[in-house]
């Protein structure tokens, strides 16, 4: 059915010719608007592929490790989605480029600073370099291990791929939790590196798992939209809704509890990085992440019968992507100025890197059986009944 | 025969029979529709017509309503009725609420989950069910399912019931007759559940009482605690005048606190200088004074506004106005241990190398506000 309108040569041409003119506005954006701002919606946009990415990788690494069932007829979906993941971490080695633009502990006058000056053991380019390194190279291992062998085992149906796949969740999530935080560390708090917050891992961590459930429900209502995954039905969408539900409210946790400690303890060097993001021009952005990241999402799939809709679910799933990038955009752009910037150049990167994403998704949605047919518990994922 | 019939049961061993059976029997509007299931059968509420519980709704209003006095109390008592500063922050702070709002949320949300399932919805206290006096129950609680069409008033007629699942595969069927007892809060009853109250209330006392008094029970880690010691502004029977904190010995006086030669500031200026050299350390341990005694009021630059002025209204001097920075240094000296209109004397609460630390301080502090261009060089 319209599964042939989706491969339609058309929409893969439009795709191309958006990435082709957001690449040439971005090349404009880094002669005419400055490096600045080039790489710093070179962050923005890396980190959010590259978080939806981890996100769904670790929705993957999740279900294996608790041994859920009644996710095996969607995995594919974050299988698929973890496909950002050789996207966007090529674009990330690309941002190192970026340290020594954007991060104040590389200028010159960071030896004169004391703060940085005892950071130094940690945020000096070499050792920067190596994590960065390290978290690409554990990524992808991790990426070849549990996408490309789910894909082989399409074939191959060799049960022992689910257990080795069980066996190496639990250090999964331990070796996951530490690039994620290292991610957060040196990449956004980085940025403003005097400052200093202990949660900020676990607030990109929510930030990312979230995301990766958003990604998942409008994969899933994607293909199902083109006649694909008929057999995952409303009980499947229910605990998609549910754990969309439980990490909004996660996530808003961590967050609020991030800004309260802060606030209260008044600290200047802690407490101006919040000054700068929720006061002034930055106050209208800051007010779109509760009302994005929490009051639509939470408020739309509380009910029950609303996580078993797919327009609701839809609709949150928008809001949450809409609200971890707009999270990102409003951790990482006030290192350029106090006003919010959003012009041409903006429009351009968005342009450059949508269309990647969306032609990287595009591709690897054709990629092998739209259920994982391998794998012996998906019949118990099938059967499986709220 | 209709009026003593509570239901009529069909027994079934498969669960997808009984599901088949409900949906045929549920249009034809018989009677209320039951099941009994030693486990839950997927489905089966949907079969028997059981409309979604409002349970979830019931849940949400209690919870916003939570969330609403929890705030609404907050304001009130923070900012209208005993209004307090905290940490200098504004009296009505939305961020320090928050964690209350959120546990009074919870509460009210769980508690109206927990209750009203089992009051409201599951229709407690409700002390037997006719169905527990079958004869089918045996089997109803070890692997069979029945399906019961209850008497719901005048439509009912137990033989139409009963024809009803014969035709739909019951294996066997029961009449349940309206037990004699539906009385559950008879008198009796009620005051057997308050003797029994009462006498648990006076075993726990009793017991509890008994085992204090007669069981030695050493209190864990605070004996040093208990020890024979003076405290802080307690009487002591250890010394003759019954004072717990000792007085000065007659005739000494404390190191770095002789008392003032002067009797005003203006006097203090005139007398004395400031024995102390400047350097990095006595004005790095003069910023350490200030910042602990003297920025709350005038500053942390010395500009005269700060947290707690800006809370009061007071108006604490500006150290950098021109008036003081003509004053010479025993002057300022002098308004420390000697307070000026509203500001106390600081003579117990700092020694004398601290005051005239404090007093280079300033002068830095009005230096630095008016550098000449040499200073930068």
């Amino acid at each position: 059915m319209t599964t042939e309108a989706s491969r339609s040569p058309l929409v893969r041409n439009l795709l191309v010719a958006l990435t082709l003119v957001g690449g040439a506005g971005a090349a404009g954006v880094y002669v005419n608007a400055g490096p600045e701002r080039f790489w710093a919606n070179w962050l923005v946009w890396t980190l959010f592929l590259l978080t939806i990415g981890l996100g769904s990788l670790f929705l993957v690494a999740l279900e294996r490790l608790v041994g859920a069932h009644w996710s095996v007829p969607m995995r594919r979906v974050p299988e698929r989605m973890a496909s950002l993941l050789p996207l966007a971490i090529p674009l990330l080695l690309v941002a190192f480029l970026a340290v020594p633009v954007l991060f104040p502990w590389t200028y010159p006058e960071a030896a004169h600073n004391p703060i940085l000056v005892a950071k130094a053991p940690w945020l000096n380019l070499p050792f920067f370099a190596v994590r960065l390194a390290a978290c690409a190279v554990v990524w992808s291992l991790f990426y070849s291990f549990y996408v490309r062998g789910s894909l082989r085992q399409d074939d191959s149906k060799d049960p022992n791929f689910t257990v080795r796949a069980r066996r190496l969740a639990p250090p999964f999530m331990v070796i996951f939790f530490f690039t994620v935080t290292i991610v957060a560390f040196d990449w956004i708090s980085g940025l403003e590196p005097e400052w200093y917050s202990d949660m900020f891992g676990v607030y990109l961590f929510a930030g990312t798992f979230l995301s990766g459930i958003a990604a998942m429900i409008l994969g899933v209502f994607g293909l199902k939209r083109r006649g694909r995954l008929p057999d995952v039905q409303s009980k499947h969408f229910y605990n998609l809704g549910t754990l969309g539900l439980a990490f909004t409210v996660f996530y808003s946790y961590i967050g609020f509890a991030q800004y309260m400690l802060i606030w209260y303890a008044n600290l200047p060097e802690e407490v101006v990085w919040f000054k700068h993001r929720i006061e002034g021009a930055w106050q209208p952005v800051a007010l779109l992440l509760p009302l994005l990241h929490f009051l639509i999402p939470f408020f739309l799939l509380v009910g029950g019968q609303a996580k078993k809709s797919p327009a609701v679910l839809r609709i949150a799933a928008i809001s949450i992507l809409l609200g971890h990038f707009v999270d990102l955009y409003w951790l990482i752009f006030p290192v350029l100025g106090a006003e919010p910037r959003l012009g041409w150049p903006e429009l351009a990167m968005a342009c450059l890197f949508l269309g990647l994403g969306l032609l990287q998704i595009r591709r690897v949605m054709a990629r092998g059986a739209d259920m994982p047919v391998g794998d012996p518990l998906l019949v118990k994922g099938l059967e499986w009944q709220l | 025969m209709t009026s003593g019939t509570f239901a009529v049961l069909g027994l079934y061993s498969d669960p997808q029979k009984i599901v088949d059976a409900a949906n045929n029997i549920r249009p034809r509007k018989l009677g209320r529709l039951e099941a009994y299931t030693p486990y839950p059968v997927h489905g089966l509420d949907r079969a028997i017509g059981l409309a979604p519980s409002r349970l979830g709704a019931l849940v949400m209003g209690m919870g916003i309503l939570g969330t609403s006095l929890a705030l609404l109390f907050e304001w009130w008592t923070s900012a209208v009725d005993y209004p307090l500063v905290t940490g200098g922050k504004p009296l009505f702070s939305w961020q320090a609420f928050v964690p209350v709002m959120f546990e009074v949320t919870v509460l009210f949300a769980t508690f109206t989950a927990g209750l009203a399932m089992l009051f409201v919805f599951n229709k407690l206290p409700f002390f037997g069910h006719p169905v527990l006096h079958s004869e089918a129950i045996k089997d109803i609680t070890r692997d069979k399912l029945a399906l019961s069409i209850e008497n719901s008033g005048s439509k009912f007629d137990a033989e139409v019931a009963r024809q009803a699942l014969l035709e739909n595969g019951a294996e066997s069927i029961e009449v349940v007759p309206v037990p004699a007892w539906n009385r559950p809060l008879s008198l009796v009853g009620l005051l057997r559940t308050m003797g029994a109250i009462v006498a648990a209330c006076v075993v726990a006392g009793v017991g509890i009482y008994g085992v204090q008094k007669l069981l030695p029970i050493v209190p864990p880690l605070v004996r040093m605690h208990n020890q024979p010691k003076l405290n802080a502004f307690r009487s002591s029977t250890f010394f003759a005048d019954g004072r717990g904190m000792r007085p000065a010995v007659w005739g000494t006086v404390a190191r770095g606190h002789l008392p003032p030669a002067f009797a005003t500031p203006e006097e203090a200026g005139d007398m004395i200088g400031n024995p102390l050299p400047l350097t990095q350390q006595t004005a790095e341990r003069g910023r350490k004074v200030f910042s602990d005694h003297c920025a709350v009021c005038h500053g942390a630059v010395g500009d005269g506004v700060a947290l707690l002025s800006r809370a009061y209204g007071g108006k604490p001097a500006n150290l950098l106005s021109n008036e003081l920075r003509g004053r010479p240094d025993g002057y300022i000296y002098g308004v420390m241990m000697l307070g000026k209109n509203a500001m106390p004397s600081y003579a117990p609460d700092l020694d004398d190398s601290d005051r005239w630390s404090a007093v280079h301080y300033v002068r830095v502090l009005q230096r630095a506000q008016n550098a000449k261009d040499e200073d930068l060089r």
